[in-house]
This record gives C-alpha cells, sequence and structure tokens, in this order.
C-alpha cells in the first residue's frame, strides 16, 4: 500500500471513497474495519491538505494578477 | 559720191528740180550708204513691243523720256540668251548698226549684243547670287535657328534715331515691357552701309547676353536696299550663331538677307512681335494656368479627403481597439469562468471530501473513542497482525499493546491480567 505522503489528491480522494465503501458494505472484522478507518482518517486529511494547497495557489495566483487589472 | 544720173551732169544738179528728179533707187541707194557708214552704235531703251519670229526678232525700242521710237532686228537667239529675261517695259542697251532696208525705205538697227541695263544689270548680279548662296545651301531651312521665347538681350542694328528702330522698340515694350536692347546704330543705306552692319553684326553675335539679333530699316527703292543683298553681309548673317531676323524694308521687298537670316519679318514692326512674347497675352494665359491648375489640384484634394473620410469612417479605423477591446472582455470572461470554475471546483472537492469525512466519522469509532472509549490491540511480534484485545487472558505479562484512542494512538506493555496470580 502507497504511503499516503505519496498520493495526488486524486488517488486520496478515490482512495478514500473505496474505504467508505467497504466499510458501509460491513462484514469486516474489528481489526480491518479500525485499520481501515484509520487509512480513512489519514486519506480524508491528505485530500484536505491538497484542496488547501490547491485553494491557497488561486488566491496568491489572483492577489499577484489584481494590480493589473484595468 | 557716185551720181546714178551721171549722164545728166551738165544740167542743174539732179533732184534738185523737177526737171530732172532721182528716181527712188538712187536716192533709196544713196540714204543707205550714208547710213552705213554711220557705223555701229550703243542705244538704250525700253522694249515696247517684242516680235520673235522663227529665226529673227522684231523689236520696237521707245525712249521712255520721248515719244521716239526705233525698230530692232536681231538673230532670235541673241533674245533668248539675253542677260535679262526681254519683255515689254523692259529697259536694256544694245549694241548694233543702223541699216536702211532699200526695199521698204524704212530704217532699223541690226543688234548683236543686248545687256541689261541699270536695274536690269542689278537684278542680275544679284539673281546670280541668289542662286550661288542658294547653290551653298545658306537658304537651307535646315540651317533657321529657332528664336529664343524670351531673350536676354535683344541686339538692334538699325539707323540712328530711324523709324524702323522706333518702332522695333517701341512695339516690343508694349508687348514685353522688360525687353532690354543692346542697340547699334549704323548707316543704313550708302557705301558704309555693309562694313558698319558687319561690325556690328560680329559685336552683337560675340556679346553672350544677345540671344537675338534684329537687323532693321525701313522701305526703299532698290538702291537703298542695295546693301542687304550684299555678298559679305548675307555670309556674315549666315556665320552668325546668334538667331537673326531680318526686317529690311517693307513687303513686297525681299531683299537677301531676308533669305540668310533665320526669321524673315515682314516689317520692322513684325520683327517685334517675333522677338518678344506678347507679355499681357502670356500672363493672362499663365494666371489661367494657374486657375486652372489651382482648381485641378482643390478637387483633387476634396476627392482624397472625401476618400479618407471614407476609409477612416470603417470600424477598424473608427474605433481600432473595439478588436482588441472585444479580445480583452473575452479573456476577462474566460478568466472569471476559470476563477469561478477553479473556485467550485477546488470547493466541491471540499465539499466531497467532507462529506467523506462525515461518513467515514459515522463508520468508525470516532464518536465512542470521543466519549472516552479506548479500543485496545496487542501489538504482535513482526509479521503477525496485531488484535483487538477481547479478554484479559489474551494479554498476559509482557505483551505489547496499542491504545487507540480519540485523536490517535499510544502504545504500552501490559503487567498481566488484574487479580490473578500468576
Amino acid at each position: 500500500m502507497k504511503p499516503i505522503s505519496q498520493l495526488g489528491y486524486e488517488e486520496s480522494r478515490d482512495e478514500l471513497i473505496a474505504v467508505v465503501q467497504q466499510l458501509e458494505q460491513g462484514g469486516l472484522d474489528l481489526d480491518t474495519s479500525l485499520k481501515l478507518w484509520e487509512r480513512g482518517e489519514e486519506l480524508a486529511k491528505r485530500c484536505e491538505e491538497h484542496l488547501a494547497g490547491a485553494r491557497k495557489r488561486v488566491e496568491d495566483a489572483l492577489a499577484a494578477k489584481d494590480p493589473e487589472e484595468s | 559720191m557716185t551720181t546714178p544720173a551721171g549722164a545728166e551732169m551738165t544740167d542743174a544738179e539732179p533732184g534738185k528740180s523737177p526737171d530732172n528728179p532721182w528716181p527712188v533707187r538712187a536716192v533709196s541707194t544713196r540714204v543707205a550708204k550714208y547710213i552705213d557708214k554711220l557705223g555701229t552704235v550703243w542705244v538704250e531703251g525700253q522694249i515696247a513691243q517684242l516680235n520673235l519670229r522663227p529665226t529673227v526678232a522684231f523689236i520696237m525700242l521707245r525712249d521712255p523720256a520721248a515719244d521716239m521710237s526705233l525698230s530692232v532686228m536681231c538673230p532670235r537667239d541673241l533674245v533668248e540668251n539675253a542677260p535679262v529675261k526681254l519683255a515689254e517695259g523692259v529697259q536694256v542697251i544694245m549694241h548694233g548698226k543702223l541699216q536702211f532696208h532699200t526695199g521698204r525705205g524704212t530704217v532699223s538697227l541690226r543688234v548683236t549684243e543686248i545687256r541689261a541695263v541699270g536695274l536690269g544689270e542689278l537684278l542680275e548680279r544679284i539673281e546670280r547670287l541668289r542662286k550661288l548662296l542658294e547653290a551653298e545651301g545658306l537658304f537651307d531651312p535646315r540651317l533657321k535657328r529657332p528664336l529664343p521665347f524670351l531673350p536676354n538681350t535683344v541686339g538692334l542694328i538699325t539707323g540712328r534715331a530711324s523709324a524702323a528702330e522706333r518702332d522695333v522698340v517701341a512695339v516690343a515694350q508694349s508687348r514685353w515691357p522688360a525687353v532690354r536692347f543692346a542697340i547699334r546704330n549704323t548707316a543704313v543705306q550708302g557705301p558704309n552701309t555693309v562694313a558698319q552692319v558687319v561690325d556690328a553684326l560680329r559685336e552683337l553675335d560675340a556679346d553672350p547676353d544677345v540671344d537675338v539679333i534684329v537687323i532693321a530699316r525701313g522701305g526703299g527703292d532698290i538702291d537703298a536696299l542695295l546693301p542687304f543683298y550684299d555678298e559679305t553681309l548675307c555670309r556674315e548673317i549666315a556665320k552668325c550663331t546668334t538667331p537673326i531676323v531680318s526686317a529690311i524694308g517693307h513687303e513686297p521687298d525681299n531683299p537677301m538677307c531676308d533669305l540668310v537670316a533665320d526669321v524673315r519679318a515682314a516689317t520692322p514692326t513684325d520683327a517685334a512681335k517675333r522677338i518678344v512674347p506678347d507679355a499681357a497675352a502670356e500672363q493672362a494665359m499663365v494666371r489661367d494656368l494657374c486657375r486652372r491648375g489651382g482648381r485641378a489640384l482643390r478637387n483633387w484634394v476634396h476627392r482624397e479627403q472625401h476618400h479618407l473620410d471614407q476609409l477612416r469612417s470603417r470600424p477598424v479605423l473608427a474605433a481600432p481597439l473595439a478588436a482588441l477591446t472585444a479580445r480583452s472582455e473575452e479573456v476577462h470572461r474566460a478568466r472569471a469562468a476559470a476563477r469561478r470554475d477553479i473556485t467550485r471546483l477546488v470547493s466541491a472537492e471540499a465539499d466531497r471530501v467532507e462529506h467523506l469525512s462525515a461518513r467515514l466519522a459515522t463508520l468508525g469509532p470516532a464518536a465512542t473513542l470521543a466519549r472516552g472509549y479506548a479500543v485496545v490491540q496487542t501489538l504482535p511480534a513482526a509479521s503477525s497482525t496485531g488484535r483487538v484485545l477481547r479478554t484479559a487472558a489474551d494479554a498476559p505479562k509482557g505483551t505489547r499493546l496499542r491504545i487507540r484512542v480519540a485523536d490517535g494512538a499510544v502504545t504500552a506493555v501490559s503487567d498481566g491480567p488484574e487479580g490473578i496470580p500468576k
């Protein structure tokens, strides 16, 4: 399993979706569920980091460009 | 002296009385002999009648000053080869011998030589010169130099205070007030004329300012105009490099100078008209041309202005920024859309992640852990997976444990189950 830090946003999100679906289906033992859930939490955090980064880049770009606008 | 009636010598002289008349033959013979003794004579007269026969010619020679005539006989050849064309009214000098014709009792001059007299001889000489100069090509129209449109200085050779001088100067000045003359007054008749006119011609021809020369003289008879038939003067005129206008005499005078000169003016006044343009007429023409030129130019400017205005009113020129503005707006719209989209995308993803997180939270033990519960797992030796600790017996002393709480996990080592002695 790929370390979380190396995952891109789409990979993290898709894996997160998969984790949620697996948990919703149920039928897993507690240990597996717990482990899955913990990875899900990390994936969600990774996704939020990616999104926060993206948002910042947009904001920065806009802030840099704005003074040039007529 | 012979006497045909010598037999009657004893009586009264024959022919002196009616008793002793001479017969016609005796008289005629005596007259014939007498006239024959007169020998040859030179006689001048005007031809009053000319009657050509196949071999002889009969001429009635009349004295122009008196009503007297002489009949003349000569070979026909002599008339045809005469130095001037013989016709009624022509003055000639004849050389001949008087002869009495016994048959008709008339006297006539048997002529052996005919000469032109005075004017006739003069004209003859002039005619010879004319033919010579013509043969040399001095009258060739190709040699005629054109007159300048507006001469710097007009050379004028004319008699002192002559009508010709006044005419040329006055007419030229009335046409072109600024006209300048270099006037050389010379004799225009008499023995000094040719030499003086030639000197003046050379002088004016050498002057670089003079670019046309007029030789002007009023009318006169042939004797007065004679210098202008002179060969030296004609050759000098032909030699000049400056165009020469000859205005000698009046129509129909036709001196040789006129033929050699570049332009032949009928009169001094005519010469003035040839050498300078009519200032008033030229100015009127220039004014008219200026007016027409100006109008043409104004029309042209007007037309071009109109054209330009039309071009300028086209959208690309009238609003040159329109295209840029349109594109700029396009860019603005695209940028705004892109910003909207990226923001929306990020927000949508954020919602999605938030939603997933929420679902994850409800699926997982997070809520339970938050209330203070913990999940304990045995930490297995390498390779075997850990398991949730469900019974105390599963964690004998020394068992490595992982305790998961709400915000993380800690590891611990079991001291063994409580209350159970070893």
